[in-house]
């Protein structure tokens, strides 16, 4: 079913189109067996219970919304060696295809590889311009992630020692059903669990943007193509967070949650800190959207970090939001881009009269991505604020109001700037295409209806992700 | 225990120091199809050392997982390499930030660093204290390479080594993963050192250079 959607090299956006729709056919399919019956297991090395339907859905949405814009998007796309419409989509299939075979694997080593492969992947979309700042994003994010990664795969390994030392049949001591199975026995080398963590937190915690491992971040997402943009924020960043989870949850089991849970609260504490500030600073808008990006991996990693049913809870439904918020603010600034040639916010005034359907997507977005009623983010950010003071953890929750204060400052004053004004640059005024309308307009929905009400289906699926990591 | 296991194993105890001599003298080098050939060179003692242990421990996937490594290591990339070295046609010196004794010293210690670091681990794992301090400091060494080194290529020859020595580690503490991992492992590696060189000319195309320390346009 997968194989499906893997490739498709034709220059007709049609074909991509139709694919992301078997794509997504594919994954409600896998969605639904495992709502009906529970974990799913294909081979050795192929697996999904309700966390990986959870991300799965998640992927399946925003790659569809990403495929419909990106067909408007692609009409203006300079022409190149590996950079044209047909090797985007290649490609973007070959990426999308890495990221889902990373929630299908059963196996912690298969996970690493899928996940060295979306970087991979991804390194020619971000280099796709060929411009001098493409390069040396694309160069940049290559070798930061691999040698991330490479961290990673010392701690895989050290997890994997662990579990032999324990007593683990060797064949079968990376499959994260048979680690959380044993995961007790782990606990007679406490200190190689310690060691394996923190190694995979540094490892994946380089692709997920944590500070201070968060340098390629915002160059790949500022250089890369806007539809591209918003798949490595919405998606890639996920991916790697789905990596952190399956370990912390092995780790918590074996050791206690003490060790990792302070590990995630102080990573997300630096995090949420340091990109809250830097976003008060940029110039770029595709700079302060990837800013916030770390921003809000940072929360996510407290509301793991804290745990407790409305912690976790609330921070898979916060990647959820987040990747929606995200999708939509990278299409508005693909729409800024073509129409002004600049993301420079200096230079961009009077959006409110030349681009209104934009404008209004980007306050949609924005008032979302600051965490405002009525949108989604608020939502999740109230659950995981609730758990930060439930479970006395003060600091974090003090913190966690200062930095949302100083983002929603950032942005309010960013974005005003932008609105208002007389535009020194002439706007091209290009029409908006119909397909980008649907995909913003498609965002925006989905983050005012989890806003107001959640779908019930959705509310089950969630939490049986989150009985998943207990 | 047999005479040729013994042999194997003494012979896995020394393969150490043959590494701890191409990180030295990889650190010393200033050109980089030297730092290429020595980057073959280790590859060929691990090579040898998973021989050994296919040897002691009777076991058919290592075999096939030496094979790989051999084809893969010692013998693609290396190839690869010097074909990308020929075809930039650029000045081929590694262009360190650091003088080379400063270079030496800074790997020597390193490996210093690393015998004191897996000290603790020894005991409990029982493993050869030689051959995971090894795997320790081509990890801090292929680091170091990355740091202090201009060219795009010497960055990627600092990654393999750093990989080697991932490698080494899981090999010497776990006898390998499982062998569809490695298999995995070895393709992602591969496509990494592909698309790695197609970066580099990518850069040189785009800059007229190869200096990534110049690369600074993206900031802040």
């Amino acid at each position: 079913m997968l194989v499906l959607a893997c490739r498709s090299a034709r220059a007709a956006a049609s074909v991509a189109l139709s694919t992301g729709t078997l794509e997504l056919a594919a994954i409600a399919n896998v969605a639904w067996k495992v709502h009906t019956a529970g974990a799913l297991q294909t081979g050795r090395y192929l697996r999904a219970d309700a966390l990986t339907s959870f991300f799965l859905a998640n992927i399946g949405l925003i790659s569809v919304i990403v495929l419909a814009y990106s067909v408007g998007y692609l009409r203006h796309i300079p022409e190149g060696r590996f950079s044209s419409p047909r090797w985007f989509y290649a490609l973007f299939f070959l990426f999308l295809f890495t990221m889902v075979a990373v929630y299908l694997s059963a196996n912690l080593g298969m996970l690493w590889i899928f996940v060295e492969a979306t970087t991979l992947a991804s390194a020619l979309l971000v280099g796709f311009y060929n411009t001098e700042g493409a390069v040396e994003a694309g160069w940049k994010y290559l070798i930061v992630c691999t040698v991330g990664i490479a961290f990673a795969l010392f701690g895989t390994i050290a997890l994997y020692l662990a579990a032999v030392k324990g007593g683990v049949n060797p064949e079968s001591a990376l499959d994260w059903t048979v680690l959380m199975a044993a995961a007790p026995k782990l606990g007679v080398v406490p200190d190689l669990v310690k060691l394996a963590f923190v190694f995979v937190v540094v490892g994946y915690g380089t692709k997920i943007g944590f500070v201070p491992m968060h340098s390629w971040l915002p160059d790949a997402h500022a250089e890369a193509p806007s539809p591209i943009s918003a798949m490595l924020s919405a998606v890639l960043l996920n991916c790697a967070l789905y990596a952190v989870l399956r370990f912390d949850a092995i780790v918590s089991r074996a050791i206690g949650s003490g060790f990792s849970h302070t590990l995630l609260l102080v990573f997300g504490g630096m995090s949420i800190t340091v990109a809250a500030f830097l976003m008060v600073v940029q110039r770029d808008l595709k700079r302060l959207f990837a800013y916030s990006s770390i921003e809000h991996m940072g929360i996510v990693a407290l509301g793991i970090g804290m745990g407790g049913m409305l912690g976790t809870y609330g921070a898979l439904l916060h990647t959820f939001n987040h990747s929606i918020a995200k999708a939509l603010l990278f299409f508005g600034a693909g729409n800024v881009r073509e129409n002004f040639g600049t993301l420079s916010m200096e230079k961009i005034r009077g959006m409110a009269k030349s681009m209104p359907w934009t404008t209004g997507a980007l306050v949609v977005g924005g008032l979302s991505i600051v965490g405002l009623p009525p949108f989604g983010l608020f939502v999740s950010e109230f659950m995981i604020l609730t758990q930060a003071f439930i479970g006395s953890h003060y600091f974090v929750a003090v913190l966690l109001l200062a930095v949302l204060s100083v983002v929603f400052g950032a942005m309010l004053q960013h974005f005003q700037g932008m609105f208002g004004g007389d535009a020194e640059v002439r706007p091209a005024k290009l029409k908006l295409a119909t397909s980008d309308f649907a995909a913003m307009s498609v965002c925006a929905v989905c983050l005012v209806v989890l806003g107001i009400h959640i779908p019930q289906a959705f509310t089950a699926m969630l939490h049986a992700a989150v009985v998943v990591l207990r | 225990m047999g005479l040729m296991e013994l042999a194997a194993t003494k012979a896995l105890a020394s393969a150490a120091v043959l590494l701890f001599i191409t990180v030295l003298m990889m650190a010393s080098a200033k050109r980089i199809s030297t730092c290429i050939v020595l980057f073959g060179a280790q590859s060929a003692v691990l090579t040898s050392q998973i021989l050994a242990l296919a040897f002691v421990h009777k076991s058919a996937e290592m075999y096939i997982v030496a094979a790989m490594v051999f084809v893969i290591k010692v013998l693609a990339i290396p190839l690869a390499l010097f074909r990308i070295v020929e075809r930039l046609n650029a000045p081929r010196e590694v262009a360190s930030s650091t003088t080379s004794s400063q270079s030496v010293f800074t790997a020597a210690g390193l490996i210093l660093l690393s015998f004191y670091a897996v000290r603790p681990y020894v005991q409990t794992l029982g493993v050869e204290e030689d051959m995971l301090a090894a795997a320790v400091a081509l990890i801090l060494t292929g680091a170091f390479l990355m740091v202090s080194r201009k060219k795009a290529l010497m960055q990627v020859i600092g990654l393999l080594v750093l990989e080697n020595g991932i490698f080494l580690a899981a090999l010497t503490t776990t006898f390998g993963m499982p062998l569809v991992i490695e298999i995995g492992i070895f393709f992602d590696l591969l496509m990494g050192v592909f698309l790695m060189g197609l970066f580099v000319f990518r850069i040189r195309d785009t800059f007229d250079h190869l200096d990534v320390s110049k690369l600074r346009k993206l900031r802040g």
